[in-house]
């Protein structure tokens, strides 16, 4: 006997499977459509084009929005996964006072609501602005730099949650033939933990670069005139005649971040399953 | 193992050092500091003036402010939607987790893709699909079924229009929690209840269900947090009808410049996601949300 589900309660779910994959693909696949739409974006269509895409790649403010988004989210990512590994080694391999307490102060970022960190950030760096005023008469200011701090926070608990469930699987007695064999702590961390780290942390990379590159609510209080690209997109999507560039730049980064990380998931799970064999 | 004890303490901290310095610095600290800065402590804005003192925070909660009341309202459209997202989803991690047996992570894969690309590219192509001159009114004008000058309204810059586009970009993410907790669910247990002579509806009600809740849980929490802060959704789809919460402590950064008030607002909805967290937050299992 099926246990789950009889046989019409599979068909049932099975079309309601089909039915919501149709919800959360429809509406995308709808705006893709529209970016090959020589009309605005409005029903009805028109003729087929890539104008959108050809004026868009010649739009220098876009071109530099979709830039500084891409600077943001690589140095947010190497930061967040350098503190990843290291608050994963802790986690993992170290017994200290207040573990509870430092895992779930690195976790909590996953349940702050973005609108109230992104503000508190931004008064920590007005704070500052006003502490350095008074005392060198410069000043930051918010910018590049802010959005990267904030992004890091909250990048941070997911490079962990990637990184925690391979380093757990990893042998311990790997690191510590390596510390017999007179390796210091330093270099076992490089030629042998670091290697075989290496899928989780391009996985986690991946993630962080993604969610950065994304993120819209705390730049929106922190990249100041530096817009960043979503910050760009949220300022054009009430100019009308900037749409249709827009979703074409949109469905281009919608294609390149769905190939990205399920390409990466793929990677990251033939090797763990490669690294589980090699050690059990 | 040669290795000291203080040696390893001395390394543990170096490691940890990183880590807890950041978030400390970058992020406690910053929640501090809107702390003092709604008790009149800070002062960033020529307007800012006046001593120390709870006033910002009684004339929000005592003084009869429109801002609880639309609090309350933010509270209710994240209720619906967690729990309607809750809904819809369980149903897809049910039959992943236990129907599937080929290809499961692919098509949970297929699910979650949805939210790895841009959260305002998927709001704007509700904006697309709702608007007056969208594809439901197109296709609602083309079947003949609606005027040509009278498109119908209601569904874009309303509540609706809100709910719809919430739920739509939460479902991928919810269904990963779901997915994890049925799917590690002892088969046997299914076996036993079934050979104990229960039907499936009274397996999946006394067994299935309640093994399941910690996910439940976890799903609900992703879902009811990040939405109760929501304010650019509303700000798209949302009209004059789905200002939010949120929407009012943007507002009193970006428009009234009245930044006690708006950290008042924040700190606020800080400690009611800090106190769900406090009554919720044993039973969800943070690890949930990987893959």
């Amino acid at each position: 006997m099926e246990l789950a589900a009889s046989r019409g309660g599979l068909w049932i779910l099975r079309v309601f499977f089909v039915l919501l994959v149709a919800f959360l693909y429809v509406p995308l696949l709808v705006l893709v459509m529209f970016s090959f739409n020589s009309g605005d974006v409005t029903f009805p269509l028109e003729g087929f084009t890539v104008s959108w895409y050809q004026r868009a790649a010649q739009n220098p403010a876009l071109l530099s929005a979709l830039q500084r988004s891409a600077i943001v989210a690589s140095i947010t990512s190497l930061l967040a996964v350098a503190l990843g590994v290291l608050a994963s080694y802790a986690l993992v391999r170290r017994v200290f006072r207040g573990k509870a307490a430092f895992s779930a102060l690195v976790f909590s970022p996953l349940v702050i609501p973005y609108l109230v960190f992104g503000i508190s950030l931004l008064v920590l760096f007005k704070a500052l602005d006003k502490v350095l005023v008074s005392l060198t008469g410069a000043y930051l200011d918010v910018g590049l730099h802010a959005v990267v701090v904030g992004h890091v926070v909250v990048a941070l608990p997911y490079t962990i949650l990637t990184i925690l469930p391979l380093l757990e699987r990893l042998s311990v007695t790997l690191e510590e033939a390596a510390h017999d064999l007179g390796a210091s702590p330093w270099n076992t961390f490089w030629r042998v933990t670091f290697p075989l780290l290496m899928p989780a942390l391009v996985s986690a990379f991946l993630i962080a670069f993604t969610l950065s590159f994304d993120e819209y609510a705390i730049a929106s209080f922190l990249a100041g005139t530096q817009v960043t690209w979503p910050v760009f997109l949220f300022a054009q999507l009430r100019v009308p005649s900037q749409l249709p560039e827009l979703v074409a730049v949109s469905s281009v980064i919608l294609v390149v971040s769905i190939g990205l990380v399920v390409g990466a998931e793929f990677g990251r799970r033939r090797s763990e399953g490669r690294v589980g064999i090699d050690l059990s | 193992m040669a290795r000291g004890a203080s040696g390893t303490g001395r390394s543990t901290a170096g490691i940890l050092s990183g880590p807890l310095l950041w978030l400390v610095l970058f992020f406690i600290l910053p929640v501090c500091f809107i702390a003092a800065y709604s008790v009149g402590g800070l002062h960033l804005l020529p307007t800012d003036r006046g001593a120390v003192s709870l006033d910002a925070w009684r004339r929000f909660l005592f003084g009869g402010s429109v801002y609880v009341g639309l609090f309350w309202k933010s509270v209710k459209v994240s209720l619906i939607v967690s729990v309607a997202v809750v809904l819809l989803a369980y149903p897809v991690g049910y039959f992943l987790a236990l129907c599937v047996r080929k290809r499961k992570y692919v098509l949970l894969l297929v699910i979650i893709a949805p939210f790895l690309t841009s959260y305002l590219l998927r709001v704007l192509a509700w904006k697309v699909i709702l608007g007056s001159n969208g594809v439901i009114n197109t296709a609602l004008y083309q079947l003949h079924l609606r005027q040509p000058d009278h498109p119908v309204e209601w569904l874009i810059y309303s509540q609706f229009a809100v709910m719809l586009v919430l739920a739509y970009v939460w479902i991928p993410f919810v269904a990963l929690p779901i997915f994890v907790s049925l799917n590690n669910l002892d088969g046997s247990l299914l076996e036993a209840a079934g050979d104990l002579g229960a039907s499936r509806w009274r397996t999946f009600l006394r067994v299935t269900l309640p093994l399941s809740v910690p996910g439940l849980i976890a799903a609900f929490v992703f879902v009811f947090v990040p939405t109760i802060g929501e304010f650019v959704t509303p700000q798209l789809v949302g009209g004059t009808n789905g200002y939010l919460f949120g929407n009012a402590v943007n507002d009193r950064f970006t428009k009234a410049l009245d930044w006690q008030s708006g950290s008042v607002f924040a700190l606020f909805l800080l400690i009611v996601v800090a106190v769900l967290m406090a009554v919720f937050g044993r039973r969800v299992q943070m690890r949930s949300v990987q893959t």
